[in-house]
């Protein structure tokens, strides 16, 4: 059934889907809407696997997003009593067919890592204390912290060069395109030379923040010194762990103070827990920093290294952390102002041999101090 | 060349060109050409994104344009760059003769001089060419932006030469490996597909299409072996172009199955990375048990 002889009624259902993957909080506009109804114009709208796959790769951009797509699908065209099975007259041989289709994407680690959390989230039940911290308002002074550090602080990644070129009178590079271009005003006699440079780029910069029990009083001022340095520079990448690893990028990067931290304290699921350092720089390691995240990057990690894990994963997981940044600054709070601290935990001393730097971070003014370190790590 | 108008006709044409698409990457291929955008595709390393442009580029009896993103790449090599050598050769003859004019100048700065990079040809081409943008992951924002530029119109401007543009869009597939984000912007330029690990049968089915002088009895271990070993916690899983590499190599050694000494002689192919060639060699015993 070619859509030249469908009626309207097929674009409805089409835009109604895509409005149901909206209210689900996937970013759908209209356009990717119109896009998905042209994609189907060749296709079979009868055939649910057409419909399925066709609107996947119209309208999802990321991978993660698969499995909101797919519990919207199978709610809003398999469920019984949906309406659009009367309308679109679906093949119950073709509606067989896609729900072996949706076993594909089974295979795909989306399933898998769905799975493991919902293993997890079983397990951890009885070992883990699961608590949503709930953040009030910032008081004022906190606000004022805030916009204190923001404004004191420059908080400037170390750079490093790029192999990008920009033009300079003190280059080391000949700037070729520009000296013909002026050659030409003399008929071809050189005059000038001109040169370029490599540019220099800021360094990404990735937080890891201990949440757990033991770092309750810390916790806080950690989440704020993370919301002011999003603000601050451009590219900078937040986690928080207790027990599991919670990437915390994404909330903190409104503008409103009070709403970022909220959000964030919403996402991670495991304050004032256990500690389990190792298994988070692990799942660190293995899900971003392979992927290259921190290559060329300060990865500075907040911690009393106190760890209920296994020390030998954290020294496992701290090499090859350490192989994959540029550098690491580990800031401990119980350091405290003491100069000639050594590392007392387990976890610390097997962490130690891969920290560059070893910092306090028990108050907002040794914070201060990491931010005018931290362009010296170049 | 005639384009396919189902799915099912695509999937068999690449076939034929010994790439065997699931139908979720078939349809996305199939949505990009009817609606001519790009596609982006994302997945694991090894499981064939880049295999497929240089197959769609051969079915279909076009040029593959390949550009390779790296750091630091930039417009002067991804798209046009002056042949600085023969200009400054051509201005000095040039002046020698003391025929300078306005029209010399305008030869300098013309196609003569000007040397096309993948992009440009890609757009010279036009749907003659299958346009595969590699890793565009590894490239910058910057390299990105200028992207977006590029495909959304399908036309370059060149200050000195002015506009040009593809009559008709160039199959375009961009791969990522997913070591950073990409902006939404460029995705939304795109269709999206994520490519898994096939599953076991189909993998079979590919190990013997690529590798024909494998026995399919021989493939199946292989792959049931490749499969625990996804499951193990590795940094890096083999993915299919590792199967196949395995498969292979256990072919030409002459071996007819996998035992725990062969396996162990030839994990070269298919372990690369050294903490997980330490594990999987301490699990060997079960990696190739029950196959």
């Amino acid at each position: 059934m070619p859509m030249s002889t469908t009626n309207n009624g097929f674009v409805t259902v089409l835009v109604d889907f895509g409005r149901a993957l909206r209210s689900k909080g996937l970013a759908i506009g209209s356009g990717d809407i119109l896009t998905y109804c042209a994609a189907m114009a060749p296709l079979d709208p009868t055939d649910l696997v057409d419909l399925y796959w066709a609107g996947r790769t119209t309208m999802i951009v990321r991978h993660e997003d698969v499995i909101v797509y797919d519990e919207v699908f199978r709610s809003f065209f398999l469920a019984s009593d949906s309406p659009v099975q009367k309308l679109l007259k679906i093949k119950a041989q073709s509606a067989a067919e896609a729900e072996s289709a949706f076993e594909i994407p089974a295979t795909e680690p989306s399933g898998k890592e769905q799975q493991e959390e919902a293993l997890l989230g079983l397990m951890a039940s009885n070992v883990e204390i699961l608590k949503h911290r709930s953040f009030g308002e910032c008081t004022d002074e906190e606000l004022a912290a805030i916009r204190r550090i923001m404004a004191r602080i420059k908080f400037t990644p170390p750079k490093r060069r790029t192999r990008r070129t920009k033009t300079a009178g003190d280059g080391r590079k000949p700037d070729m395109r520009r000296t013909i271009r002026e050659s030409m005003r003399t008929n071809g006699e050189m005059v000038d030379l001109y040169w370029r440079r490599r540019r220099v780029r800021l360094r990404p910069l990735i937080l890891i923040l201990d949440v757990s029990g033991s770092m309750s009083d810390y916790s806080r001022a950690l989440l704020q010194f993370a919301y002011s340095a999003k603000r601050a520079t451009q590219k900078v990448e937040v986690f928080c762990f207790g027990t599991r690893l919670t990437q915390v990028t994404k909330p903190l990067q409104t503008r409103k103070p009070d709403e970022a931290l909220a959000r964030a304290a919403q996402l991670v699921v495991d304050w004032e827990g256990g500690t389990r350092i190792g298994d988070s720089i692990d799942k660190f390691v293995r899900k971003w920093a392979r992927r290259g995240m921190c290559r060329g990057g300060v990865v500075v990690i907040c911690s009393d290294g106190l760890d209920r894990g296994d020390p030998e994963l954290l020294a496992d997981s701290m090499e090859r952390l350490s192989r994959l940044c540029h550098n690491i600054v580990w800031m401990n709070p119980h350091k405290g102002n003491d100069m000639d601290y050594r590392p007392q935990t387990v976890g610390m001393m097997a962490a130690e041999p891969y920290i560059d730097v070893l910092l306090s971070g028990h108050d907002l003014s040794s914070l201060e101090e990491f931010a005018t370190l931290l362009p010296k790590l170049g | 060349m005639n384009y396919p108008s189902t799915v099912r006709e695509l999937t068999e044409m690449l076939r034929r060109g010994n790439y065997l698409a699931d139908r979720g990457l078939a349809t996305a291929v199939f949505v990009a050409m009817s609606l001519q955008r790009p596609i982006l595709l994302e997945g694991e390393v090894g499981v064939g994104k880049t295999e497929i442009a240089k197959v769609l580029a051969s079915v279909f009896g076009r040029t593959l344009i390949r550009l390779q993103c790296y750091e630091g790449i930039d417009t002067n090599q991804a798209l046009y760059e002056w042949d600085y050598a023969r200009q400054l050769l051509y201005i000095r003859a040039l002046s020698e003769r003391d025929i300078a004019g306005e029209e010399a100048v305008e030869k300098l700065f013309g196609p003569r001089f000007l040397l096309e990079r993948p992009l440009m040809q890609a757009i010279q081409a036009g749907d003659q060419a299958v346009l595969l943008i590699d890793e565009v992951d590894r490239a910058d924002d910057e390299f990105e932006a200028f992207l977006l530029e590029v495909l959304s119109d399908f036309q370059i401007s060149i200050p000195e030469v002015g506009t040009i543009k593809a009559q008709r869009p160039p199959l375009v597939i961009l791969t990522s490996n997913r070591t950073r984000d990409l902006h939404d912007a460029l995705k939304r330029r795109c269709m999206y597909h994520w490519i898994g690990y096939p599953d076991s049968d189909r993998e079979v089915a590919i190990v013997t299409v690529q590798a024909p002088e494998v026995s399919e009895a021989l493939a199946r271990k292989v792959v049931a072996a490749v499969n625990r070993l996804r499951e193990m916690d590795l940094a890096k899983p083999p993915g299919v172009a590792e199967t196949i590499d395995w498969a292979r190599t256990l072919s030409f050694l002459g071996e007819t199955g996998l035992s725990v000494s062969t396996a162990d002689v030839t994990l070269g192919s298919i372990i690369k990375d050294r903490d997980d060639l330490e594990l999987v060699r301490d699990n060997l015993r079960e990696v190739t048990s029950h196959v």
